[in-house]
């Protein structure tokens, strides 16, 4: 494909890591931002065997500088690909940018139209500001934890980092309102986004059904307040589960049908919603019956063709052959470098997956040369003396760096 | 966000786009079926009287949008559209694939009218493929996206996370899409069309699942209150529950745990590899969790926050909406409700901007509240007529 990406000509310095910035910057640096990852000498997760993968998916279409930001000269380098930037991103735990003189305030006076995000666990501000959080901390505050069980158990939670994609997806919306705000203002501004108040957006209304009602939401387990079936459902064959909700009359109608509208299924007790809402417990023992004697994939398929919302609970290696991902082209790559690509499809201005996630230092040479301006010569010298790392190497192929 | 305009036919799937967008400052237009959107019918309601203007989830996803009424199945209605979308510059739909088509409503169409219209489309499994026309749910996009295979205990069955969450991924997902379909106009001067998953945008959002796959063909298991990885673990305490990392400053623990006298066997060097610990997870979690008993929840919080552990408590909803950091950061905001003579406290930004706007202006629109504003001011419309397309079922 040739012609513009979307967001041509917009270069993010990236001082994120681990999950929800790296996130944040891959979906900037799939659509076109040239986004260049700053990393300190000694490497960090792109050299440990244990977070290899994770770097690799998450870094895609990045370039990788290394920079000592403990030496004065590292700053310095620092603050002049910032004035080269038009946003600056950044999830450390809040103090640590201000101790390397990389504050909001300071950037400022070097780039006064900068657009800064602080991404952090609990926000910049409050008495919990200092708090360690990855995602599954965040998850625990917010309440998500508490409510995602059976009810009657104790809480489980999630299984995974959520609130990690949660915060890295509200980073980009914000970055990207800065970038329409400073075209009409010609303002930067700073933004600080709290991972715990993002996933506070997202409990549906536990948090506006207290404040409003006073009544305190208890989790629901897999069951709904407006169908019946709805839940998953053990099929044949081990641990195999489907995941069905009826809605409607008409869906509850052609459900019954496709179970060949036993006896009960003609019971007062299930007539209605509301009926079934009731009796849910009984309902959901009769639909087991039906599901344990056939596949998952054979409920699906008998369920979907009458137009019935039911699908298998996948696990990852379900989820890496599913014919529909496959068919939209969602995985990229090959065998060890096989990844996701993007649910974003735009018609005019598709991602691009140019390049895998760059070594340690593999652009420093090349950014601080072409970007910057700097000579070989006193590339070579920060390179003695510690302040950079990097291969000698001139860019990447088919890589340009724009210039500012 | 101010200056965009925004038509919204979205259902469930799509109302915290528009909120969002509609939370930064762009002009909103909801449009609702004669009768009113079925969102209108979901509970809970204000003090639990049933109402299409009192259901609390239709107010919290649709703060800030302007509300009007149109059947887009008859004729007339899909003129007023048409003329609706000649001002717009995004339309969020939800509708099956083909349906806007069959209206005469699809992309291509309504790019005649408006070449700049950016159009985003949330659908069950996206716009083609062997699934395209298949029923979805929050539920089933969690499953076949496999969010549902990492939660849940494995002596009962896979577990959907709290809350709408493959509907909320979707919207966030399509959200970032219209920012950069609206950003690249500015370049090109064209619109374009954004194909949205919910089953993808649940696949995209699943953490190091599907990495560990790839790189290891290990394939994550649910394991009740512990995270895939292992690395986390809901423990019971004195007063409730905590979050606790279980790899973290591992030394520093088992310091802990015997000063108290109740390290046990943890003290052994074996337990300092993390892959003994990874083995031997069960009676590390054992002993961990006949300390956490003895102790309430906010003592090992603190206690442990300050040495630097990602520890949490596993929070109620009161809990949350008391905790001091919400608090001392402003997070709830008060919204007017003035033909009921009050104001609530609604959950308020997800991100704190200096120069931007977030803010709650508006509460969501009574049903058809915006009907003469927005045809009788905008599409200059007369009252008369508005009055026949009302008794003809148009809006």
């Amino acid at each position: 494909m040739d012609g513009r990406s979307a967001l041509e000509g917009i270069r993010i310095l990236d001082f994120t890591w681990v999950l929800a910035g790296p996130y944040a910057t891959r979906i900037l640096a799939d659509f076109g931002a040239e986004v260049i990852k700053v990393q300190p000498l000694t490497g960090g997760e792109e050299i440990n065997g244990y977070t290899k993968g994770y770097y690799d998916t998450w870094n895609r279409n990045k370039l990788g500088v290394a920079l000592d930001l403990n030496k004065p000269q590292g700053i310095e380098i620092a603050k002049r690909l910032i004035q080269a930037s038009d946003v600056v991103v950044e999830n450390f735990s809040p103090r640590v940018m201000a101790n390397w003189g990389l504050d909001y305030d300071s950037l400022k006076l070097i780039k006064p139209d900068i657009i800064m995000v602080s991404l952090s666990a609990l926000g910049q501000t409050g008495p919990w500001r200092d708090y360690v959080g990855f995602g599954p901390t965040i998850q625990a505050f917010s309440g998500i934890t508490q409510l995602t069980t059976i009810p009657g158990h104790p809480p489980l939670g999630l299984g995974y980092s959520y609130a990690d994609h949660v915060g890295g997806l509200f980073a980009v919306i914000a970055i990207l309102e800065a970038l329409e705000h400073r075209r009409c203002s010609g303002e930067g501004q700073y933004i600080d986004i709290s991972q715990l108040e993002a996933m506070c957006s997202l409990l549906d209304t536990a948090l506006l059904d207290y404040l409003v009602n006073s009544r305190v939401a208890s989790p629901v387990g897999n069951h709904s307040s407006q169908a019946a079936p709805h839940g998953v459902y053990r099929c044949r064959g081990g641990d195999r589960w489907c995941a069905i909700a009826v809605f409607t009359d008409e869906e509850w109608q052609a459900f019954c049908e496709v179970l060949g509208n036993p006896s009960w299924t003609r019971e007062e007790r299930f007539a209605t919603v509301a009926e079934r809402l009731r009796n849910v417990a009984e309902l959901d023992q009769l639909v087991a019956e039906w599901t344990k004697q056939r596949t998952a994939e054979e409920v699906m398929t008998l369920l979907q063709r009458v137009g019935v919302a039911v699908g298998v609970v996948q696990d990852a290696r379900d989820v890496a052959k599913d014919p529909q991902l496959r068919e939209r082209g969602f995985f990229i790559g090959e065998g060890e470098t096989r990844m996701d690509g993007t649910p974003i499809k735009l018609s005019a201005t598709s991602a691009r997956f140019d390049r895998p996630a760059p070594a340690l230092g593999q652009d420093t040479d090349y950014v601080l040369r072409q970007l910057l301006g700097i000579s070989e010569e006193e590339i070579a010298r920060y390179r003695e003396e510690g302040i950079i790392k990097g291969s000698a190497q001139l860019g990447g192929p088919g890589w340009h760096l724009g210039q500012k | 966000m101010s200056g965009y305009r925004i038509l919204d036919v979205a259902d469930e799937k799509g109302m915290l786009c528009s909120k969002l967008l509609a939370d930064l400052g762009a002009d909103v237009i909801k449009i609702e079926k004669p009768g009113g959107d079925s969102s209108r019918n979901i509970a809970p309601f204000l003090n639990d009287v049933p109402h299409p203007n009192r259901s609390l989830c239709f107010w919290y996803y649709n703060t800030n949008k302007r509300g009007i009424t149109l059947n887009l199945e008859i004729g007339p209605g899909r003129e007023l559209f048409q003329r609706l979308v000649a001002k717009a510059d995004v339309l969020l739909e939800t509708y099956p694939p083909g349906y806007l088509e069959k209206l005469g409503l699809g992309y291509s169409t309504l790019c005649e009218t408006n070449p700049e219209l950016v159009m985003a489309s949330i659908t069950n499994f996206g716009q083609f493929g062997p699934y395209r026309d298949y029923k979805s749910s929050d539920i089933v996009a969690s499953a076949l996206g496999g969010a549902m295979s990492v939660c849940g205990d494995i002596a009962t069955s896979p577990l959907k996370p709290f809350g709408s969450q493959a509907y909320h991924t979707a919207s966030l997902f399509a959200a970032v899409g219209i920012l950069l379909a609206l950003w690249n106009r500015h370049f090109s001067g064209k619109g374009q069309h954004i194909d949205i998953s919910l089953q993808e945008c649940v696949a995209a959002t699943l953490d190091h699942v599907l990495v560990h796959y790839f790189h290891e063909q290990a394939i994550a298991q649910r394991q009740g209150g512990l995270h895939w990885s292992g690395a986390f673990r809901v423990f019971p305490a004195k007063d409730g529950y905590i979050l606790l990392s279980l790899f973290q400053q591992w030394e520093t623990l088992v310091e802990w745990l015997d000063s108290e006298g109740m390290a046990e066997d943890l003290k052994e060097a074996k337990w300092q590899d993390p892959e003994t610990r990874r083995q031997g997870l069960d009676h590390v979690v054992e002993v961990l969790e006949r300390w956490t008993k003895i102790h309430t929840v906010a003592e090992l919080v603190e206690q442990g926050q300050l040495m630097r552990f990602p520890w949490a408590e596993v929070a109620s909803i009161p809990r949350l909406v008391a905790s001091p950091q919400l608090r001392e950061r402003g997070f709830f905001v008060a919204v007017e409700h003035p033909e009921l003579e009050i104001r609530y406290r609604y959950p308020g930004a997800p991100y704190h901007f200096s120069s931007s706007q977030w803010r709650i202006s508006r509460r969501a629109p009574l049903l058809g509240e915006h009907n003469r504003e927005i045809y009788e001011q905008e599409l200059g419309l007369y009252s008369e007529e508005l009055a026949r397309l009302e008794q003809a079922g148009v809006i």
